[in-house]
């Protein structure tokens, strides 16, 4: 097991320029999460990792050797595909044993160590059927399988389980995370899906374009989202991302959506991020989560007012379509997360807190947020 | 007036009974939602009724009239896609006039040219009237798919997972849209997709379908909160509901399985008192993630498995012997791995299965 460095790493397919000067430091033991759309360039990182692609420039580094000149199979890596690659005439017990075997490992060292991965990963009942005779699940458990058993220095996945049902990935989500705290791998796991990003990672690197936008902790890439990349590529129901202006008066700083009628006030921890002084100049962007918005069916002092535009149930909870004003082209629409059923009826009124503390806003022109002055 | 009816249904491929005796009654302007699994039988229910696919038995009925012998076009129907069947070359103007052109309809230029606007007013492609289709993006693609299906004025919307191959934020715009769209089209909307999330989210009513069976129909509220079998609880709701197997012990008030044991509140045992329990006291338990909470004490012992931290809040895998139940608690809650917790469930909230049949227990 290993750190992982990528230093000023540029790599192009033809005049598409898909990783853009990456830096990366992965700690030993780390899980993380490269996350982005597609042709983001993180399956190309990913593989660059491996030594299925050279980069063009920069280096990469595994446990401090630098790697980026050597053939995959001098890297000391695991690579899991999306799709089983598994031998079909083999049984899961010998496809879990190849690699220890292809080195020549004696025996009774292969049956020691195939045995605890199987266990590890619950299917040691198993390993006498072959790949045709699994589930998806079990497949794609006997293919990390086979990755473990070899104790690489890093793991690398790519979307390993973007092809099971959703109740699968939901467990396999759980397992792939307890796996990797028992056996404290470092792994670098590449999907374009938020939610396994949110569920697994120790840190998320979110890429866009070639360009690393964030690289932090999932709480912090969601709670504060360098960007209104990041911010509305991670947490479902989509991030709030509005035209807002900003008035200063007497009472404090006032806050104005198109449609709405008169400002309200912001808070103390809003107002100051407005204070920081990154773009005052340029247009501001209102950024805040459906659940950060706090929708009241009776009137509240200083809330904005609005209706119900549409009402979307979730079965735990239901997410609202608020109309601020006049609604429609010339007003905004808030998205809001309440409790099932609180609010009934289209057109019905509401009042809308917006969370202090909660409330975001970003450069519209370089899309950046804006931070609180230290 | 669009009433669809389908009366015993049946559609073989070879040996297999893709569809197999459904009976479906939609409302005439209802956004009726047909939700399953991959070869549940629901995308060659909703080809049958747009008259691509002919059934070996049953009856197709669209507003009163049976329709079994309609050709696709007579049917009035219009079908949207997963995959956006657009003329690459041609402007997105001449895609949406394209259905209008048919000399059966017989529509002066000028008559065309209106229903155009208003259909691409409707799905806000009004800027992209000039542009080739080969032009757009995915989103945009998709909407002037469902722009051509509006601009024939057709009596039923048939959809076949027309987002399913979009990116997850534009999948969740073109929800609403697509929702307050049928409320100002008043049409009648069938549609298809695997996606619990589209189905909840969209349908007025929801029919569930699993091997070419309809299993259960019902508002989103009655899916969720009245599941009829194992199979409906656990594919509609993310994270999926809890299920288990306990011995009920109603004159003690417990209910056990192993490690996992509970006392049953009052109302739970009165309830259960008036449900058909099997005859080895054994049922199948369903509880929601949003319905079990930590406690900080007198609840049932486990163990944090795991902790995924989703921002908007924490799902805990509380692992209890040999059983794992997920729990969504609070994203300010502090859990780590391995740490002993206490848990109860939100009692009224619990859901009884028939173990031998996964069929959901109710009065008789």
């Amino acid at each position: 097991m290993a750190d992982i460095q990528i230093i000023d790493a540029d790599k192009h397919f033809g005049t598409n320029h898909v990783i853009r000067k990456l830096n990366l430091q992965i700690r030993h033991g780390e899980f993380v999460v490269l996350l982005g759309p597609s042709g983001c360039g993180k399956t190309t990182t990913l593989r660059a990792l491996a030594g299925l692609e050279s980069i063009d420039s920069g280096e990469i580094r595994i446990g401090g050797r630098r790697v980026d000149q050597l053939p995959p199979q001098e890297r000391d890596t695991a690579f899991v595909f999306q799709l089983y690659s598994l031998y079909p005439h083999l049984t899961a017990f010998d496809n879990i044993a190849f690699p220890l075997r292809a080195a020549g490992k004696p025996d009774a060292e292969v049956r020691e160590a195939v045995t605890a991965v199987a266990k590890v990963l619950r299917i040691d009942h198993l390993l006498k059927k072959r790949p045709s005779g699994l589930s998806g699940g079990d497949m794609q458990r006997v293919t990390i399988g086979r990755a473990l058993v070899r104790r690489p220095a890093a793991m690398l996945m790519d979307e390993p389980i973007g092809a099971l049902d959703a109740k699968l990935r939901e467990e396999m989500r759980a397992e792939l995370r307890r796996l990797h705290l028992e056996n404290d791998s470092t792994t670098v796991y590449v999907t374009h899906d938020q939610v396994e990003a949110m569920s697994m990672a120790d840190k998320i690197g979110v890429m866009n374009d070639g360009v690393l936008q964030q690289y932090d902790s999932p709480t912090k890439v969601y709670d504060e989202p360098a960007n209104l990349f990041v911010a509305q590529f991670v947490g479902s129901p989509i991030m709030n991302v509005v035209d807002c202006t900003i008035a200063s008066t007497a009472q404090g700083t006032g806050l104005r959506l198109p449609g709405m009628g008169d400002a309200v006030m912001l808070g103390p921890r809003a107002s100051a991020k407005l204070q920081g002084g990154t773009g005052a100049a340029d247009a501001l962007m209102l950024g805040i989560r459906p659940e950060a918005i706090a929708v009241s069916r009776a009137p509240v002092a200083g809330a904005i007012a609005a209706h119900v535009h549409l009402v979307e149930p979730m079965g735990a909870y239901d997410i609202v379509d608020i109309a601020t004003g006049a609604g429609g082209e010339n007003g905004t629409t808030l998205r809001a997360r309440t409790a099932s059923q609180f609010v009934r009826a289209q057109g019905d009124p509401v009042w809308l807190s917006l969370d202090d503390a909660r409330t975001h806003f970003f450069n519209k022109r370089s899309g950046e947020l804006l931070r609180a002055a230290a | 007036m669009a009433r669809v009816s389908l009366t015993g249904l049946t559609k073989r491929y070879g040996a297999v009974r893709a569809v197999n005796g459904l009976t479906l009654d939609i409302r005439d302007r209802e956004f009726f939602v047909l939700l399953g699994p991959t070869g549940a039988g629901k995308s060659t229910t909703l080809r049958c009724i747009a008259g691509l696919d002919q059934p070996e038995e049953g009856d197709i009925a669209i507003a009163g009239t049976r329709v079994n012998d309609w050709s696709a076009a007579q049917r009035d129907v219009a079908l949207v896609f997963q995959q956006y069947s657009l003329y690459p070359n041609y402007t997105v103007r001449e895609n949406l006039a394209f259905p209008l052109k048919s000399k059966l309809r017989n529509l002066s230029p000028q008559r065309i040219e209106e229903r155009v606007a208003k259909a691409a007013a409707t799905v806000r492609i009004t800027h992209l009237l000039d542009r080739r289709t080969d032009r757009l993006s995915g989103g945009e693609m998709q909407r002037v798919s469902i722009g051509r299906a509006i601009v024939r004025e057709p009596r039923v919307f048939l959809m076949d997972e027309p987002l399913s191959n979009l990116d997850a934020k534009l999948r969740e715009l073109l929800r609403a849209e697509l929702k307050g769209l049928q409320q100002r089209l008043e049409t009648t909307l069938i549609f298809v997709t695997h996606d619990q999330v589209e189905a909840m989210t969209m349908g007025d009513r929801i029919g569930v379908v699993n091997k070419g069976e309809l299993i259960q129909v019902g508002t989103p509220d009655e899916i969720y909160n009245a599941p009829k079998n194992t199979f409906v609880a656990s594919f509609v709701g993310a994270p999926a509901i809890n299920l288990f197997d306990v011995s009920l012990d109603l004159a003690a008030g417990t209910a056990r399985d192993g490690a996992l044991g509970f006392a049953l509140e009052a109302g739970t045992r009165a309830r259960l008192g008036e449900l058909p329990v099997p005859g080895d006291r054994c049922v199948r338990v369903g509880v929601r993630p949003e319905d079990v909470k930590l406690v900080a004490e007198g609840g049932i012992g486990g163990t944090i498995y795991g902790a995924e931290h989703h921002g908007v809040e924490i799902i805990a895998i509380i692992q209890v012997g040999s059983h794992m139940l997920r729990a969504t608690i609070p994203a300010d809650s502090n859990v780590t791995v391995n740490q002993p917790v206490q848990f109860s469930f939100t009692q009224d909230r619990l859901h009884f299965f028939d173990p031998h049949t996964g069929e959901r227990l109710s009065r008789r």
